[in-house]
């Protein structure tokens, strides 16, 4: 699968073409005012929302129904609060039909404090749906095998946690992050944890394809504003990373008496 | 004879933390786990002073776990029968208030009315198990209000695994059981008789529920019964315990606070409003992402205060009598007196005031068929 599309330089995840490399989610905020606006100035073009949070019949505190007014956002109903296997299936097969979008995040989390996603019934879950013809984002423990089993069973793109949801603790787990960029053939997207503008900045440059945000804006002090800080952050990490960082400095000073000197001329 | 508590209900945190001092205080708010030893700390006179830094930090920590959302659900009393004497509640079987219990067809009517007024999560409640409204009528209320909404609890008597287990598919999700006191002795003077006189067979409820696949387990004690730093110690030990060993489930707390009952009853510990709001800042501090509710039985002004400091969760426009929303000719009395008397749309416009939105459904039953029925 083609992880990059050559112009403009945009990326494709499930043969859509997007340009904006900042996903958004849509818990935690005030108002739905808030929510659309901080969507709007985020230029996201991949908004998730909660099944748990959409109602059958539109209610006042409803996520769905304001998204669906936006142009240009695909949306990608999520199944947190799932505990297994099942039920994130039943609930993703649900978001499809209210949302009409094939997208999906599986998200399993057994434990409701802690929120970490269960690799067993996440691969499970995803292995099923992307049978069932679903662009799969499953959200996932930063592990590098478990990333390959993922893209073996046909999901559309790998969503690897920075650190845990809502910790703002940012890119606690780069090491495993670089270890999946190196080998992943799917889109990679940090999901959860950040909570800074700069470390979304920073996962573009590591070569991350995309982050998604949701505490890190809803829970600032002005998410509005925030929400147009981690578009340009993204931007900006994502031009560092195409123009190539400079090496780590203290390397490349040559000592005055060469470890080297020994070696012959001949053999050079 | 006086019940013994397991030794992981240990409440020498408090024992040994109530004398905290000023650096003590400082201590815990600076720990990265704060533990047993820390809420004891946070809750000794000492931390008086604190009270301000601590509601910062409650506000800054819930705002991170839950957001600036506040989630909303309604109680629903089915029946005011009861064979326990407990020396503080208004439903205990030696008053002489009239009883009742709603009728399948009445239970309906108001859960149609709950439903009317937004809500998709309900809270079932009961008095202990009689012949009135035993498990069967309980089982039959469930599956009436898990057609309706998305969110079903119960609030009733402890039960058998099994029971919690035929409950669970007929499509409860959350039960709550409070221990009222941790204090072995004060529960049993508390308790005069009936079933509720067994404090472990209490005790272990909530692990029994789930055990048998409840999402959420509701626990608390009742404030003003016994040492109020004892009993939030022994709470804090029995949720850890819990979460130990059943890590597949939730829990939440609740704070509620003895009030004028019918009986006058007067609370033996009174606990003031300072006080209860620094319990609840103390609790969002060393959990902070268990969930925190709040009931109607605070004053409007306390309730506004709190909500989204430390508060995750409210019940609104409660009425705590059997019939309360229009479904059934009311009781006279409730379990306890409704402060807060606001309606629904009240409480909805001063959480928006606050920067706060108000939830109503964050849950969905897809989840609730799918642990029934599996994925294909």
């Amino acid at each position: 699968m083609e992880r990059q599309g050559k112009a403009q330089d945009e990326w494709i995840v499930g043969g859509h073409r997007f340009s904006s490399r900042l996903l958004m989610g849509t818990g935690k905020f005030q108002d739905a005012e808030t929510m659309v606006g901080a969507v709007l100035a985020s230029g996201t073009q991949i908004v998730t929302v909660a099944l748990r949070r959409v109602g059958r019949i539109p209610q006042e505190d409803d996520m769905l129904g304001p998204l669906q007014q936006l142009k240009g956002i695909t949306l990608m109903p999520n199944t947190s609060g799932a505990r297994n296997a099942s039920e994130a299936i039943r609930a993703a097969r649900l978001g499809r039909e209210l949302s009409g979008s094939p997208f999906v995040k599986v998200e399993i989390h057994p434990n409701p404090h802690h929120l970490m996603p269960d690799p067993i019934e996440t691969f499970e879950a995803a292995r099923i749906l992307a049978a069932e013809g679903f662009v799969v984002m499953p959200y996932m423990p930063a592990d590098p095998v478990l990333a390959k089993r993922l893209e073996d069973v046909g999901c559309a793109s790998l969503m690897p946690l920075g650190s845990a949801i809502g910790s703002g603790h940012g890119l606690a787990t780069a090491e495993m992050l670089r270890l999946i960029l190196r080998h992943a053939r799917i889109p990679v997207i940090v999901d959860a944890g950040l909570r800074s503008p700069s470390e979304a900045a920073a996962a573009l440059e590591m070569g991350c394809d995309a982050v998604l945000v949701n505490s890190a804006v809803a829970a600032s002090g002005d998410p509005i504003a925030m929400a147009a800080a981690f578009a340009q952050a993204v931007g900006a990490g994502r031009v560092a990373h195409r123009a190539g960082l400079m090496p780590r400095g203290g390397g490349t000073a040559l000592a005055t008496s060469p470890l080297t000197a020994f070696l012959s001329v001949e053999d050079a | 004879m006086t019940p013994q508590m397991p030794a992981w209900l240990d409440p020498s945190p408090w024992l040994d933390g109530r004398a905290s001092t000023h650096a003590d205080v400082e201590r815990a708010l600076r720990c990265d786990e704060p533990g047993p030893r820390e809420l004891a700390a946070l809750l000794s006179p000492a931390a008086h002073p604190f009270i301000e830094v601590m509601a910062q930090r409650a506000r800054a920590l819930t705002q991170r776990h839950f957001g600036r959302t506040i989630s909303l659900y309604a109680p629903l009393y089915l029946a005011n029968h009861c064979t326990s004497g407990c020396a503080y509640c208004g439903f205990a079987s030696d008053r002489t208030q009239p009883r009742r219990r709603l009728k399948p067809p009445e239970a309906e009517k108001e859960l149609a009315m709950l439903k009317e007024m937004g809500f998709e999560e309900v809270l079932l409640l009961t008095g202990e198990r009689t012949s009135h409204a035993g498990f069967d009528y309980l089982l039959e209320c469930v599956s009436l209000a898990a057609q309706r909404f998305h969110a079903v609890g119960i609030e009733a008597f402890p039960m058998t695994t099994r029971e919690y287990g035929l409950l669970a598919e007929a499509g409860c999700s959350g039960v709550t059981v409070y221990q009222e006191t941790y204090d072995p002795r004060q529960y049993d003077r508390l308790h005069r008789w009936g079933p509720k006189k067994d404090y472990l067979g209490r005790l272990e409820a909530p692990a029994r529920a789930m055990e048998a696949g409840m999402r959420t387990v509701g626990l608390g004690v009742l404030l003003g019964l016994s040492d109020p730093g004892f009993d939030a110690v022994c709470l804090m030990r029995h949720a850890g315990h819990l979460q130990r060993i059943h890590w597949k489930s939730g829990i939440t707390l609740s704070f509620p606070r003895l009030r004028p009952q019918e009986g006058n009853f007067t609370a033996l510990f009174p606990v003031d409003e300072a006080w209860l709001a620094r319990l609840v800042f103390a609790f969002r501090i060393v959990l902070p992402d268990v969930p925190l509710l709040l009931s109607t039985r605070e004053r409007p002004e306390f309730r506004d205060g709190m909500a989204g400091l430390g508060i995750s969760k409210m019940s609104a426009g409660s009425r705590t009598t059997v019939g309360g929303y229009g479904g059934a000719e009311p009781t006279t009395e409730g379990q306890f007196q409704v402060s807060d008397k606001r309606s629904v749309p009240e409480i909805c416009a001063m959480l928006r005031n606050r920067g706060l939105e108000p939830v109503f459904k964050n849950w969905d039953s897809a989840f609730r068929d799918a642990s029934v029925r599996g994925h294909d």
